[in-house]
């Protein structure tokens, strides 16, 4: 346990949570006092010893959520033993007990086959300890330790069993199953390695902890890094205008319209005497941005704002919106105030609980449905968590029909979307482009297709 | 007398169910905050909006532990002294009066200013002693015998010097008075501390203490609270009420609707006695949970919806729990 905690310790560090040799002896005392058997009561307990502001504990619980859940393998279908992870302290107890390590102890072809959910995730989590995962530092090292991690865990001998499965014949059903478990195997531990990197990476130089951000989950980066990130987005928008009106200048002077000319000129014979450029018009974007600030998205809400904001920037015909239940209008907002409080009070007045996206598409229809048409691009910033109400699907499909372009932009990874009460699986077929977006990485090329969709096609 | 401290709290969910005694919900925050401060005998430095049930919680704790409640308000200005105890100078200059003879007789073959004030202030700790104190809140609650819960309101109004004084008292209960040499707790004062952050506080004061956030409850939570505070009111009326008010929290307001409010609303709808909300009954009584005009024209814009999505959920968990 004292084990666990030195890393938790490490991971709230990591997260520029400070915690002093004080802090440690009273999270010990404070453990000691409420147990380990509940594990709500544990995180109040460790929140209320370790976190001394309201800033400090929305950082203090999302690093307890992120260290403590290891839900890793949780969404797949058929798990075996549900709530082993609830309580950390508890299965790191129990897992010693059970001996000698995932790697030893089983095969890594068996638990695939199994779909031992449970079982892999602590042969992940040995695995990694096994390998000195708290010691990662930045980002350029996650490849290595995913390597390391399989490694671990048996890769080898998993790619040996499975070559001679292929050389069986009749397997070959066998085979594919084991070979995409094999990919799920390495996206966990990919993900993983990411999540863990948030916790205990702290970057050494500016430029490293830069390029670690960009490369970080949006929802692992801490409200302190928020100018930081301002910055970077500001740089990607930056170069993306740059790029965006150099194009501009290619076109302006244009190509010589050969035909134009020459038909135009067949009375001097063909001496060409007038000169006909092709000059193509820019056609300036106009889009509608829609972006969800609810509570479920709570964690990526401001970034997605933020990438709004730089959007409105770019470009001069965008109208923004945000909404919880019914639709704001933040145009206004966004351009007359500098960006830190735009969001802030976006945030504010917008933000909240009971995501209604029904209502959304009711408002949309009401208020802008007339406006879209075939030159509009409609962006959707949102998980499609719906509370299980209306999704009113119809007007995403009539939106499909009358704008040029829908491009859904779901904070949440393509495996979630559809569980539970996202609604992504219904309005997916009405969007002529949806996306995974929850890095500034997935931010910069989302923005480079938008810039290049909306100009090229015109 | 018995001392707080040999109070038992046997777990958190103890906490809930001696509070919820006290007419005081808990929530699984609160009470892990509370049973944990209480076993390590650290203060609680509460924030949270106006009110969600702060001051509530430290009376609570002072009926549950059964000690005194001792509160002491903070504001600019407030001083060591007068938090501590002040002076009785009228008593002080009466007693000058009545003993003038007394006085006449020591100051007596004194020859010269000098010698006279030297006499004088050989009996300096006559007057200067506890007959003449006026006690202050920290006085008190380091005197209290069985000890005492000690709020101290809104700390954030005092200076920065003042909050390094009661560091000091935090850390060990002691103060040293140069008239009266150094008073200790008898029994260490169960602290809580509440903020309203319109400062911050220094980084050694909110080390000393946990920390506790309590947010607006949620429904579930706001629902129980009424059930112990508003027992008369039905379980229908009080189901869609809590349903109104939460929707009332996600519009923008100058503000927000409070606990207390929910708790007024619901006193003046008894009177009513109805057994649903409607909009115009909601629209008459506005006033009762929202203090400002452009709050209450806001809440009007909606109405006609909440009081639907009320009864929508009102119905809903009737249907799950009749
Ligand atoms: N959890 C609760 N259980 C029972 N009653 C509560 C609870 N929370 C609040 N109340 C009631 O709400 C009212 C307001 O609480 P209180 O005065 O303690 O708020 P506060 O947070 O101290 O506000 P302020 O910041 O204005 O001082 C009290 O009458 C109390 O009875
Ligand atoms: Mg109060």
């Amino acid at each position: 346990m004292q084990e666990t905690l030195e890393d938790f310790f490490k991971a709230l560090r990591g997260s520029d949570l400070d915690v002093t040799l004080t802090d440690s002896i009273e999270a010990g005392r404070a453990i000691e006092i409420v147990g380990l058997a509940d594990r709500e009561v544990l995180k109040h307990a460790l929140g209320a010893t370790l976190a001394k502001s309201m800033d400090e504990r929305l950082i203090f619980d999302a690093c307890f959520d992120r260290f403590f859940s290891f839900d890793a393998f949780k969404e797949r279908p058929a798990g075996g033993g549900d709530g082993v992870n609830t309580t950390p302290f508890a299965m790191e107890g129990s897992g010693s007990g059970a001996g000698s390590g995932g790697s030893g102890g089983q095969r890594l072809v068996d638990m695939l086959m199994r779909q031992d959910q449970a079982g892999l995730a602590k042969a992940m989590k040995e695995a990694a300890r096994q390998v000195g995962m708290t010691d990662i530092w930045f980002f350029t090292q996650k490849g290595l330790y995913i390597q390391k991690i399989q490694k671990q865990m048996g890769s080898e001998q998993l790619d040996r069993d499975l070559a001679q499965l292929a050389a069986q014949p009749g397997q070959s059903a066998q085979v594919a199953a084991l070979k995409l478990a094999r990919r799920r195997l390495f996206e966990e531990v990919k993900d993983f390695v990411e999540k863990q990197l948030a916790m205990y990476g702290t970057a050494p130089t500016k430029r490293l902890h830069d390029e670690y951000l960009q490369a970080q989950k949006l929802s692992n980066i801490e409200q302190r890094d928020f100018q930081r990130m301002h910055d970077i987005v500001r740089k990607i928008a930056k170069r993306l205008s740059v790029i965006h009106s150099k194009k501009k200048k290619q076109e302006d002077r244009g190509v010589l319209d050969f035909r134009k000319t020459l038909r135009r000129n067949v009375a001097f014979d063909g001496v060409m005497f007038e000169t006909y450029w092709k000059t193509k018009v820019i056609d300036r974007p106009k889009v509608i941005a829609i972006c969800d600030v609810s509570g479920s998205v709570r964690a990526y809400a401001k970034f997605l704002l933020l990438f709004l904001y730089s959007l409105s920037e770019l470009l001069s015909k965008i109208r923004s919106f945000a909404f919880t239940n019914t639709l704001v209008d933040v145009t206004a907002t966004f351009d007359g105030m500098p960006v830190q409080q735009a969001v802030d009070k976006v945030m504010k007045d917008v933000g909240g609980s009971g995501t209604d996206y029904g209502q959304m598409f009711m408002d949309l229809q009401a208020q802008l449905m007339k406006e879209i048409d075939k030159k509009t691009t409609v962006l959707i910033l949102g998980d499609a968590r719906n509370n299980n109400g209306d999704p009113q699907t119809e007007v995403m499909k009539l939106l499909h029909q009358r704008a040029k372009r829908v491009i859904w932009l779901n904070p949440e990874p393509r495996v979630f979307w559809g569980l539970g009460d996202s609604e992504m699986k219904r309005y997916l077929p009405y969007c002529h482009l949806a996306k995974e977006c929850n890095t500034v990485k997935h931010l910069e090329r989302t923005m480079d297709d938008l810039l290049r969709v909306s100009t090229a096609t015109a | 007398m018995k001392s707080l401290y040999e109070h038992r709290f046997n777990s958190v969910a103890a906490v809930e169910t001696e509070f919820a005694q006290a007419q005081y919900i808990a929530s699984r925050q609160i009470a892990t905050s509370v049973y944990l401060a209480f076993n390590l005998q650290k203060p609680i430095l509460v924030e949270g909006p106006a009110g969600v049930g702060k001051t509530e919680l430290a009376k609570t704790m002072a009926e549950v532990l059964e000690v005194p409640l001792i509160r002491m308000q903070c504001y600019e200005g407030l001083d060591e002294s007068k938090a501590l105890y002040e002076w009785k100078y009228g008593k002080q200059l009466l007693y000058t009066q009545l003993l003038k003879d007394k006085l006449g007789e020591l100051m007596e073959g004194a020859k010269g200013l000098a010698q006279s004030i030297e006499r004088l202030h050989s009996h300096d700790d006559l007057f200067f002693s506890e007959h003449f104190l006026e006690p202050r809140p920290l006085y008190k609650a380091l005197h209290e015998e069985a000890g005492c819960v000690l709020l101290i309101d809104e700390i954030d109004k005092s200076d920065q010097e003042f909050e390094a004084f009661l560091l000091e008292v935090l850390s060990d209960f002691q103060v040293s008075v140069p008239e009266l040499g150094t008073i200790k707790a008898t029994v260490r004062p169960f602290v809580f501390l509440t903020s309203n952050n319109t400062r911050e506080m220094s980084d050694a004061l909110k080390r000393r203490c946990l920390h506790l956030y309590i947010p607006f409850p949620d429904a579930k939570l706001e629902r129980r609270i009424l059930e112990t505070r508003v027992p008369g009111l039905s379980k229908s009326l009080r189901n869609e009420l809590v349903a109104f008010i939460q929707n009332v929290r996600t519009l923008e307001l100058k503000k927000q609707p409070s606990v207390s409010e929910t708790i007024d609303w619901a006193k003046v709808l008894l009177l009513l006695n109805a057994e649903h909300l409607n909009v115009d009954m909601v629209r008459d009584t506005l006033n009762t949970f929202l203090k400002f005009e452009e709050d209450i024209a806001a809440a009007d814009e909606r109405l006609v919806n909440f009081v639907g999505k009320a009864r929508e959920e009102g119905a809903l968990l009737h249907a799950r729990n009749p």
